[in-house]
């Protein structure tokens, strides 16, 4: 049953799969480009790799829409390629080689411009996926609004693979801005966080305000007038991509983030803050930093969660349990009832059965 | 299955909010058991809760007897889920209508779930902030009531619609516990029990606290009104302006008969002789307005507009949305009942569906009206309508029935913004398969075991099925399940 990578699994094939492998009780384990780290909870023993790779077709674009279908396995690259030819995109960010669009929407990372075009799972307009059991269940509608039926798209974005394998998804698209530009300033912690608070208030719907121990960097996206640089600010090239063996996702009240980077800062941890979303990547090496760096944010009314690192940090990956986890858990079980999907990555999965 | 609610129940919920919040007279139930929507219902009694505390407790009883229970905002939902059938318990809290705190930093505020949606942007208007959606009944409805159907509204087209305005919210399970589920902290851990919660049409809980995110003002506003010779040319328009890349913060039309209806309600100078009036907003930085506003007049004209009105001040501005959000009241003037559609279809078939519409209306000889967001391809066709004619309420159903088959057909949604609740539930099987329909029963089961909350809306009777993986026969070659 295990399927090589880049073997074409068809949706009905999945199903089928997956059904077997409930009844035979055997874990799996859903993969798409790979690029993705590691997350949740260390899992042990065997698990059957299901591949998303084959789902490869994007099934349709409708540029005057603004509106792609697309299977899961598609490459986020190649993606955003098609939709550049036709002055568009879906998320706004670069995309890290290999990733696929599937693996982007289980993790719901929203990349860098956030502030400005919202979170990535505002973007999923409907979602087919096949349950842990072997059903294929389509949600939400291919219109770029809807309010038929319940939000499962919502709850499966965001879900690394604990409900089910995503198998093709309809995108709500934008115009690709067609100008947009890069600021930097470098300084002490406290007054970038100032000056990027300065920014926040004082630019319409700025694209990004990054902050780090040592620089602020801002993105704007508009018209040429519109580009200028802010008070106390240098044009310069998007920043590096943070990144660290060991990820930290911090998330606060956006009004609480300054005053935490000050603090990070403070105690030598290297970190990039989404000034006016409320995230923040933080670098750890161990499980001291990570619990730390966490209730900090736990002081500032937010959470952290371990996004990437190896085995010792992510025995705790995601903190206190949330409210509603006995929900969670039923909702696990609807869309899943045998558990086999992705054991450690669902925040209820029971330790010990990793 | 009726439900009875006895003197000893009524007691029960007198100890917890007094006597006076206790509605059990027949003609004070009568008020809850409907809505804006045709429908009519049946409620057992009505109580109007004050706090998070008495609804818990109120609901605890009622899990204590079994009893169905029913949230209300301000019962404006215009697809009947707001209506308590067979004799439900209606817990209003409408009554619940404080800011509770705001952080203009964020920015976002946490508010009680009664509190009306203008009057929160008016509460937060001195920080030069508001709340984005802005449904046309945004004077009556309730942020709660937003909250259980994700409301829509002109200006959702470029800043979406309430499920992304909403951070987190307080909410009272059927058995009376208390969670708060997220909050201003983005991404909290696990599933996103939030996101699912808004539009769930009161079936999974009482939201008795909401966290919104609050926008901030866009510095500069142009507003356009359109005129054109015909809809088409004005659908062509609204295409063509999306496919230029460019959103509009509100796009938003009117066909002649609406246009009508609207002038001589609210006088605000609409054209009388054009075929369709389209509404546009740009708004953002000076520059970027003036940019959008040049694309959108050069489509305009290109697609046949006869005139492009620009207002001139805020007044004439608000006079505008006024015309727009007045509409459905205008249409009370044309014929006692309306019958009022809300199905989504691409932007590239608006022009179209409007002309399936526009036949399927005289083929059924009905005055079928037309004011929708056609920005991001919602429509409301409204179909007016005399319920004491029997033959002609026939004749409406029908062409209903048919305008949804036409947006099907092209690849719609059913529901755009008003939602499902008891009049749009058994057309749910033209949207969505067994396995998806029995995906949303288990999922709301997750919150509801005993499915005491807001029965009967939503999905269809006999959605869930069996276990279906544990059934023996396996599946013919090439079927999906
Ligand atoms: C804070 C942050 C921001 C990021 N921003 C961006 C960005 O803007 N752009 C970008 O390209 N990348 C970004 N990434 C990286 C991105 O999360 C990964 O590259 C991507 O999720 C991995 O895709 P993949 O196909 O390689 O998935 P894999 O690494 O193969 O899998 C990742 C996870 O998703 C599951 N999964 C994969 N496919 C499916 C499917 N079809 N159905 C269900 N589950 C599935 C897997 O089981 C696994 O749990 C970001 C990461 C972080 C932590
Ligand atoms: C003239 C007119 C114009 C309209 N225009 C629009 C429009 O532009 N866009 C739009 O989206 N809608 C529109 N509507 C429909 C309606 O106003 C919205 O659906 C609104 O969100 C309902 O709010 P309400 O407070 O009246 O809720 P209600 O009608 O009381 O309830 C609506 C639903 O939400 C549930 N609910 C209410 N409060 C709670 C709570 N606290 N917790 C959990 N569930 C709750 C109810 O059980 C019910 O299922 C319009 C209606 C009218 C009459």
């Amino acid at each position: 049953m295990d399927l090589d990578p880049g073997t074409h699994v068809d949706r009905v094939e999945l199903c089928r799969v997956l059904r077997a492998a409930s009844i035979a009780g055997r874990h799996v384990r859903i993969a798409g480009g790979g690029s993705g780290g590691h997350r949740g909870r260390r899992s042990h023993g065997h698990a059957d790799i299901v591949s998303t790779l084959g789902l490869d077709r994007t099934i349709s674009h409708e540029p005057a829409d603004l509106v792609a279908t697309v299977e899961a396995g598609v490459p986020v690259a190649r993606l955003q390629d098609e939709l550049a030819a036709h002055g568009q995109t879906w998320i706004h960010a670069p995309s890290i080689p290999g990733s696929t669009v599937g693996g982007l929407l289980s993790r719901a990372a929203s990349g860098h411009r956030r502030l400005r075009y919202g979170a990535l799972r505002d973007s999923v307009l409907q979602i087919v996926v096949v349950t842990g059991d072997g059903r294929l269940v389509s949600a939400g509608g291919k219109t770029v609004k809807g309010v038929a039926g319940y939000d499962i798209p919502r709850l499966v974005v965001g879900s690394n693979g604990a409900l089910g394998v995503i198998v093709e998804v309809t995108l709500k698209l934008w115009p690709m801005p067609r100008t947009s530009a890069w600021f930097t300033a470098r300084g002490g912690t406290a007054e970038l966080a100032d000056l990027g608070e300065a920014v926040r208030r004082s630019i319409h719907q700025p694209a990004s305000i990054l902050l780090g121990p040592d620089r602020l960097d801002v993105e704007l996206i508009g018209p040429d007038a519109d580009l200028l640089a802010p008070a106390g600010m240098t044009p310069d090239q998007a920043p590096p991509v943070f990144g660290a063996a060991g990820l930290l996702e911090i998330g606060v009240p956006a009004a609480a983030l300054p005053d935490l980077a000050v603090r990070l800062a403070r105690r030598e941890y290297a970190f990039q803050a989404q000034l006016g979303v409320g995230t923040c990547l933080a670098a750890i090496d161990d499980r001291s930093q990570r619990d730390e760096i966490r209730a900090m944010a736990i002081t500032a009314g937010g959470h952290a969660v371990v996004v990437d690192g190896p085995d010792d940090l992510r025995d705790d990956p995601w903190g206190p349990p949330p409210a509603g986890m006995e929900i969670m858990c039923r909702l696990k079980a609807a869309f899943d009832p045998a558990g086999i999907l992705n054991r450690g990555q669902f925040i209820g999965d029971p330790v010990g059965t990793r | 299955m009726r439900t009875v609610i006895t003197p000893s129940t009524i007691d029960r919920f007198r100890t917890i909010v007094g006597s006076e919040r206790v509605l059990a007279e027949t003609l004070e139930r009568l008020v809850y058991a409907k809505d804006a929507s045709m429908n009519q219902g049946e409620c057992g009694v009505a109580v109007l809760c004050e706090t998070t505390a008495e609804v818990a407790a109120c609901m605890r009883v009622a899990a204590d007897l079994g009893l169905p229970v029913v949230p209300r905002g301000s019962g404006t939902s215009l697809a009947g889920s707001a209506i308590p059938l067979d004799g439900s318990v209606v817990i209003s809290v409408a009554r619940m209508g404080r800011v509770l705190s705001v952080d203009a930093d964020t920015p976002c505020a946490w508010v009680e779930p009664g509190v009306l949606n203008l009057d929160l942007t008016a509460a937060v208007d001195h920080l030069g902030l508001h709340y984005a959606p802005d449904p046309s009944s945004q004077a009556a409805c309730s942020i709660g009531g937003n909250v259980g159907t994700n409301a829509g509204g002109p200006h959702c087209l470029a800043s979406g619609v309430t499920s992304q305005h909403i951070l987190g919210m307080e909410v009272v399970l059927p058995d009376g516990q208390v969670l708060t589920i997220g909050g201003p902290a983005p991404d909290p851990p696990g599933l996103d029990l939030r996101g699912f919660l808004v539009g769930a049409e009161g079936t999974l809980g009482i939201v008795t606290k909401v966290c919104v995110r609050l926008t901030r003002n866009p510095p500069v506003v142009r507003t356009l009104l359109v005129d054109f010779t015909s809809l088409t040319a004005a659908g062509a328009a609204v295409r063509d302006i999306i496919a230029k890349g460019v959103i509009p913060a509100a796009m938003e039309m009117m066909d002649r008969t609406m246009t009508r209806a609207v002038e001589a309600f609210v006088h605000a100078g609409l054209p009388l002789d054009a075929a369709a009036v389209l509404l546009v907003e740009v708004d953002g930085t000076a520059a970027q307005v003036a940019s959008d506003a040049d694309v959108v007049e050069a489509i305009c004209r290109e697609s046949g507009a006869s005139n492009i009105r620009v207002a001139v001040d805020e007044a004439e501005r608000a006079l505008f949305w006024k015309a727009r959000k007045n509409a459905f009241g205008a249409c009370a003037r044309i014929a006692p009942n309306y019958y009022l559609h809300d199905c989504v279809v691409p932007r590239t078939r608006l022009v179209e569906v409007l002309a399936a519409i526009e036949e399927i209306a005289s083929r059924n000889e009905l005055v079928i009206m037309n004011v929708f967001h056609a920005g991001d391809g919602n429509l409301h066709p409204l179909i007016s309508f005399d319920r004491r004619d029997d033959a002609q309420v026939t004749r409406v159903l029908r062409a209903g029935h048919e305008i949804i088959e036409v947006c099907m057909r092209v690849g719609g949604t059913l529901s755009g913004e008003h939602g499902i609740g008891m009049e749009k539930r058994d057309f749910m099987p033209m949207q969505f398969g067994v396995a998806d329909l029995d995906a949303q029963a288990r999922s709301r089961e997750a919150f509801d075991p005993e499915g005491r909350m807001n029965p009967r809306k939503v999905l269809p009777s006999g959605s869930k099925c069996g276990d279906l993986i544990f059934s023996p026969d396996d599946l013919p070659e090439g079927t999906w399940i």
